[in-house]
């Protein structure tokens, strides 16, 4: 009377589940499975775990209304991801910008480090966070998505192209720009290490 | 150190792991894949959907079946009644039925808004042969790009007709739109129209005292608490509501679902054709009617005979689909593939 058949292989690839959504929508849901812990930690690095949960839901939601527009000759789909959740992160542009001046007044109480990483890093790190904080804040819109995508998400140069829609050699120029603004405001503390 | 190291080290310092809530970001998802889109119309219910309805949607049809023949008694119960569309109309041939069932939700919250707070989520156009030996089931897609012809609204107004997805219809003019819609684009004369609240479904089933149900292999699924041996087991209401919603077992696909819930359809059926005591089937026709909406056309007498005919019959009901293809205009809608759905309708209507 009921059949139950063995489950068929999931798809691999991500462009795959992308195309399978198309006509089964609820397959979308397992790139969320894939994706959303990864985007959740991006965002709540920028903006916060408050917001940073509701941005990832956004990002999917636009994600899915726009599967149909995805270019299934990309099997990766992070940098498509990446791009949505930039551009949603944008719309918090003042208060990123908050979050890293609260961040050069008081010390970071969120931080999660072992004694053993405190030792390592010494109290220079710490000390220079401040530093840091205020140099992002003070970043255009343009040149932070770059710099962090590149710094926080760990995505290659092509890819932050891809995501934000720009050429590889606008995400080079941008990154040196954040790069050198970052330097500034640390004082050249590392001048050894000024150009990679 | 350098500066992109520091970098990475400050981001460290700030992220935080994805919370519990995420569980809830990806229910939102799928209740947009499951076509919550109601946000154009009635702001208020975006947004938020209760997944599991979306779930539970083709198993409306298995209580709409077991409810059309027996429940439509709700004669003194004084259940909620409409009027059948005004104007021009298909006309009725021969003695086949045609009713129309809406799978409606209502939202938790909406009780005091009325029927405005109701999604039909699933149309199901059902014909009864003449002899009442065969069922033909055609759900109707809930995203079917239709033409909504001119409709009343609730609170009075207007509506023109226009384009939309069919289950607009019974937003804007409730059960009474949703079936002038029906009629004016499949051409099908509609005799009755009743809408069920999937709220419903556990009911019934608790109602009939329980169904039977026939796995080849047993089932251990989490997702939907769902777990039975191979072979035949007995469930109440609540197994067999998780059993239609059963998404990871299988092949997870919307056929193996459908699959499913025709099971479940022919097992209440039995179930209901067996119902000789009247107690029992006093008590049935009791739950049904809290959670149905029909027109008053269908009359005690007429229900109680459709029900001894649908006995008799031991009514076989095949399950079927309009034939549609991703809308040209909108490729997250559909729209009907014609000619084939008007061939459909037209051997329904002849059937």
């Amino acid at each position: 009377m009921v059949s139950l058949m063995i489950p068929l292989a999931t798809p691999r690839l991500d462009s795959d589940l992308i195309a399978e959504s198309r006509a089964r929508p609820e397959a979308f849901a397992a790139l969320f499975d894939r994706y959303a812990a990864m985007l959740y930690r991006y965002v709540s690095r920028r903006l916060g775990p408050e917001v940073a949960e509701d941005l990832v839901g956004e990002t999917f939601l636009v994600a899915f209304r726009r599967r149909d527009r995805y270019d299934l000759t990309r099997p990766d789909a992070r940098p498509w991801l990446f791009g949505i959740v930039s551009k949603l992160v944008s719309r918090h542009h003042r208060d990123e910008a908050a979050r890293y001046r609260a961040l050069t007044r008081s010390p970071l109480d969120d931080v999660a480090e072992s004694p053993a990483e405190r030792v390592e890093d010494g109290v220079r790190a710490t000390a220079v966070r401040p530093l840091l904080a205020a140099a992002l804040a003070r970043l255009s819109k343009g040149d932070r998505d770059v710099l962090l995508l590149i710094a926080w998400a760990g995505l290659p140069y092509d890819e932050v192209a891809q995501a934000l829609g720009i050429p590889v050699g606008t995400v080079r120029s941008r990154l040196n720009r954040a790069r050198r603004k970052v330097r500034e405001a640390l004082g050249h503390t590392n001048p050894l290490r000024d150009e990679e | 150190m350098d500066d992109l190291t520091m970098l990475r080290d400050l981001g460290r310092g700030l992220e935080h792991e994805p919370p519990a809530g995420l569980a809830r970001q990806r229910r939102r998802l799928l209740d947009e894949a499951a076509g919550g889109r109601r946000r154009r119309l009635t702001p208020w219910a975006g947004g938020w959907r209760a997944g599991w309805i979306a779930l539970a949607a083709v198993a409306v049809v298995t209580a709409a079946l077991v409810v059309v023949p027996t429940v439509l008694l709700r004669g003194t119960t004084g259940a909620h009644t409409v009027a059948p569309p005004t104007g021009d109309r298909p006309p009725k041939k021969g003695g086949a039925l045609t009713v129309l069932l809406l799978g409606s939700d209502r939202r938790p919250t909406s009780a005091h808004v009325g029927d405005l707070g109701e999604r039909s989520d699933l149309m199901v156009l059902l014909r009864l042969s003449a002899d009442r030996k065969r069922a033909t089931a055609v759900s109707l897609p809930r995203d079917s790009m239709v033409r909504i012809p001119q409709c009343r609204s609730a609170d009075g107004r207007t509506v023109a007709a226009h384009q939309d997805m069919i289950n607009q219809a019974y937003a804007i003019g409730g059960l009474t739109c949703a079936w002038k819609t029906v009629e004016t684009t499949t051409g099908v004369r509609v005799d009755h129209a009743v809408a069920i609240r999937y709220d419903g479904l556990e009911k019934l089933v608790d109602a009939l005292g329980g169904v039977e149900v026939t796995l080849p292999h047993a089932v251990n699924d989490p997702k939907s608490k769902l777990k039975l041996p191979a072979g035949r087991s007995v469930v109440d209401g609540r197994t067999a509501v998780a059993y239609t919603r059963l998404r990871y077992v299988g092949d997870g696909s919307d056929t193996a679902r459908i699959k499913r819930n025709t099971a479940l359809m022919q097992a209440m059926l039995k179930k209901v054709s067996r119902l000789d005591d009247p107690a029992a089937m006093a008590s049935f026709v009791r739950v049904a009617a809290t959670s149905v909406t029909t027109d008053a056309g269908l009359d005690l007498d007429t229900m109680l005979g459709l029900a001894r005919d649908v006995q008799r019959a031991g009514t076989r009901v095949t399950a079927l689909t309009v034939p549609w293809r991703p809308s040209v205009k909108d490729p997250n809608r559909i729209e009907w593939q014609q000619p084939d759905a008007a061939r459909l309708f037209e051997r329904l209507a002849a059937m």
